[in-house]
Parts: C-alpha cells; structure tokens; sequence
C-alpha cells in the first residue's frame, strides 16, 4: 500500500527520464496559454508566450521536477528552432518584392537601429553600475536566441541571464511596438514587421506573423539582418 | 510536408557546416534562412511541401522558444543585487530602441526611399 504511494510521488523523477515528459509538458502548457489568452480577450500587454511559460513554470515547480531535467528533456523540442529559422527564409523569399521596393530605407536604418538596440541598454545599465559580466549578458538582447548564445559566450557573460533579458526583451517589443505605432501614428506593416524583428528577435517576429504576411516577412529580415550585424559589430565595439 | 521539412533540415545543416568550417560567427539556423532564400530567389519557385513545412514550423516557433524562456524562473537569483540595471535597460533600452527604429524607418520612408506600396 505504501509501496505504491512513494512510487506514485517520484513519478516525475522516473517518467522525467525520458523526454516525453517534458515534451508533453511544454505542449499542454502552449495550448493552455493560448486558450486563456483568447478568454481574457487577447491583451497586448500580456502575450501568450508569457502565459504559457508562468504556467509551464508553475507546474514544473509544482512536480518538483528539477529545472535540469525538465531543460534536457525539452532540448528535444528546442532542436527545432534551427530548420524553423531556416524555415523564416520562406516568407522572406514570398515577400521578396516588398523588400526589393523598401532596399534602401532598410539598408540605412539597419546598422543605426540595431546598434542603437544594444547602446542604449548597455549606457543605462553601466551608468546603473552594472558588472561587465552583467553587461555582456545584456549586449545582445535583441538578437535571436541561437546568435545570441554565441554572442554572449564571446563576451563572457552569463548565457541563463541573457535568455531573460532576451525574453524580457522580446515581450515589451513587442508591447512598446503596439503602442509606439499607435503613438506615432504608422499603420505600415512593412515598418512595425521590420521593427518588431529587430527589436523583438523571434517573440517579436511571432507576433508580426500574427499582424500580416508581409508584417512577419519584414520581421524576419529584420531579425536575421540585426542577428548577423550584431555578431560581426558586437564583439570589436564591446572592447572599446 | 515531411518532404518540406527535410529540406529545412538538410539546409540547416548546410548552414550549420559552413559555420563550422569556416568560422563564422553567425548561427548555422541563419546561414541556413539566407542559403534558402537565395536559393529561392535563383528557382523562381516554391513546392507546396516546403511551403507547408515551414509554415508549420512558423506558427509553432512561440512553442520552441519557450524551454529556454522558462528558465527565467529558475534563474531570477542570478539577477539578485542588479536587478535595478537590469530592468532598468530591457525596459529603458527596448522602449528607446524601438522609438528609433519606428521614427527612422518611417522617416526614411517618407524620405523617398519607398516607393511602390
């Protein structure tokens, strides 16, 4: 009777063994975010990538499964973010007639605005009195994720505190680019697409995908185009 | 559509390899985007295999992300002592970064640069 009480309660440390587990996890949590996201009326300010990860958090918490664990099961699902960057080249090539009509704004734009990503953040935290290993940590934050890693390994700075701020990043870019837009009154999706991607990495290109076609295309060039400036640019401008 | 999704596999490699070979400091994932768009660009077409594949793989990219996001959570102590710098730039910078990209774009749009809606 005892016996399988105890087995019952390290349930999750034996089922964590294999991937599933986690893999299960991270779906039901997606589906269940997005789910509470429509009931409470699809708030800006409170993306679904947020949603489900507090859930996802909450119920990793909850099983006492360790993070660890949880993380080497999931790196399975996370493989996929290589063919789905590959897969961003799609649109881009469907779009590629607005990008030809918009080559030279994007040109110059680019280098100012992806420096510009990384400058400001960087000024405010050192004039806050952040330690070098905090600011390479913070440099690349609008870069998407597997650049970033790169990046930040570069650098020296602490890859876990560069996946937040990434996050952190990626959310309020894409709030601020809600607003921005409204506040500036620029209703291009051309415009928010290629702001949303270089500011936002990839949360911010989800979300043009979900403004329009042409929106996601532009965040998509946005976002390769500041991952690979950012990597040639960051590391000499660091040292200065 | 796993048609599609070998060829996403298979230039993501490509990419993955060039990055290895030659050092490159860009990810093989974005070697591999710039590869498959030129190599588009240079087909003048696209199968519907591949184009379902990756719209698949689009519309899920919230869910591959989101591991690495959780481990915010679990790595809020490492924040400890300088969370004030901390939220301060995300927050500080994103806002002012964005406001920089909108107004030079829109600017340099209107400059001329845009035509053809």
């Amino acid at each position: 009777m005892n016996d399988w009480y105890s087995r019952l309660l390290s349930l999750p440390e034996t089922l964590s063994a294999s991937p599933a587990l986690a893999i299960g996890l991270t779906f039901g949590a997606f589906f269940a975010g997005n789910a509470v996201f429509r009931r409470i009326g699809r708030p800006l300010w409170l993306p679904p990538v947020v949603l489900s990860a507090v859930l996802l958090a909450a119920v990793v918490a909850l099983l006492g499964m360790d993070y660890k664990a949880y993380q080497q099961g999931a790196h399975w699902l996370t493989v996929l973010l290589g063919p789905a960057t590959v897969a961003l080249g799609i649109p881009l090539y469907q779009q590629m007639h607005h990008i030809r009509a918009l080559w030279r704004p994007i040109l110059v734009t680019l280098p100012i605005a992806a420096t510009l990503a990384a400058v400001y953040a960087l000024v405010i935290a050192w004039s806050l009195g952040a330690t070098p290993e905090v600011l390479a940590s913070l440099a690349p934050k609008s870069v998407t994720a597997p650049i970033a890693i790169g990046i930040t390994q570069q650098l020296g700075g602490s890859v876990p505190l560069m996946m937040g701020g990434l996050l952190i990043t990626g959310v309020v870019a894409t709030l601020f680019v809600d607003l921005a837009a409204r506040w500036l009154a620029i209703s291009d999706d051309r415009i928010l697409g290629f702001a949303l991607g270089l500011n936002g990495h990839a949360v911010g290109t989800a979300r043009a995908f979900e403004i329009s076609p042409t929106a996601g295309a532009f965040a998509s060039l946005g976002m390769g185009l500041t991952g690979v400036f950012t990597a040639l640019i960051l590391p000499l401008v660091f040292h200065l | 559509m796993l048609r599609g999704f070998l060829v996403l596999v298979l230039f993501f490699l490509l990419g993955e390899a060039l990055q290895k070979v030659f050092l490159i400091p860009v990810s093989g994932g974005v070697l591999g985007m710039m590869l498959m768009t030129l190599t588009l660009m240079f087909k003048g077409g696209i199968s519907d295999d591949l184009a379902s594949a990756s719209q698949g793989l689009i519309s899920v990219l919230v869910l591959l992300i989101m591991p690495g996001v959780v481990g915010v959570f679990f790595t809020a102590d490492q924040f400890a002592g300088q969370w004030l710098a901390v939220a301060a730039a995300l927050l500080g910078g994103t806002f002012l970064s964005v406001l920089s990209t909108l107004w030079l774009m829109s600017r340099v749009v209107r400059l001329g640069g845009g035509k053809g809606e």
